[in-house]
């Protein structure tokens, strides 16, 4: 199946893409995409504990299981309003 | 009214649209960017549909969690100069003391679970708009 992960701020400039195509199995958990994700792109290693994960624009949980066409958000710390 | 956007906040819009009969108090918070040392603006990215769902979420939340009437979120994107408003809530409540504990639960909420992020616009860019 395939899934759209988007990056976002401090993410994105890491990596250097705003959005990447990634394939995986169905039922593959948010963990375990993680996992391979990382592994693909090593220099997000470093934000693993503070990012955020959101599937289809909702907060998920590292046991969420990914389907067909969903979209996965890697989220840095947020850091909106007044300065 | 929960909106994102790149122009000017209007804030009498903001507050107009929480007004109601019944409602005899209206807090507005405005968060405007600082002229802190070096900072000439700041730039906002949002992931917008996200976003506008926990805003809208946040919202609904503080209505059933304050008894508020009516709430009103706008966040600006894109890049804000020092001086303006980056963010702007209106909370309408019967009393005064809902209106303003929802508006600040819901600030403290927006800096930390709705998807926007800040940075310094990059120097060679600082006054090209």
């Amino acid at each position: 199946m395939r899934i759209r992960v988007l990056l976002f701020a401090t993410l994105r400039e890491t990596v250097g893409e705003p959005e990447i195509t990634w394939s995986a199995d169905p039922g593959t958990t948010v963990a375990a995409f993680l996992t391979s994700f990382l592994r693909r792109y090593p220099q997000l290693v470093p934000h693993r504990d503070t990012m955020m994960v959101a599937v289809n624009q909702a907060f998920a949980e590292p046991t969420t299981e990914l389907q067909d066409g969903d979209e996965v958000a890697l989220l840095p710390p947020v850091s909106g309003g007044a300065r | 009214m929960i909106d994102l956007t790149r122009r000017r906040i209007d804030a009498s819009a903001v507050v107009d649209s929480v007004r109601r009969d019944d409602a005899g108090a209206v807090v507005l918070f405005l968060g405007s960017v600082r002229a802190d040392e070096g900072i000439a603006a700041l730039d906002y990215e949002v992931y917008v549909p996200m976003a506008k769902k926990v805003l809208t979420g946040l919202a609904d939340r503080a209505k059933a969690k304050f008894q508020v009437l009516d709430v009103s979120i706008v966040h600006r994107l894109g890049r804000v100069a020092v001086g303006g408003d980056s963010v702007a809530i209106a909370c309408s409540a019967a009393h005064r003391r809902e209106a303003f504990d929802a508006c600040a639960w819901i600030m403290d909420e927006v800096k930390r679970i709705v998807p926007i992020w800040k940075s310094q616009p990059p120097r060679a860019r600082r006054h090209s708009r």
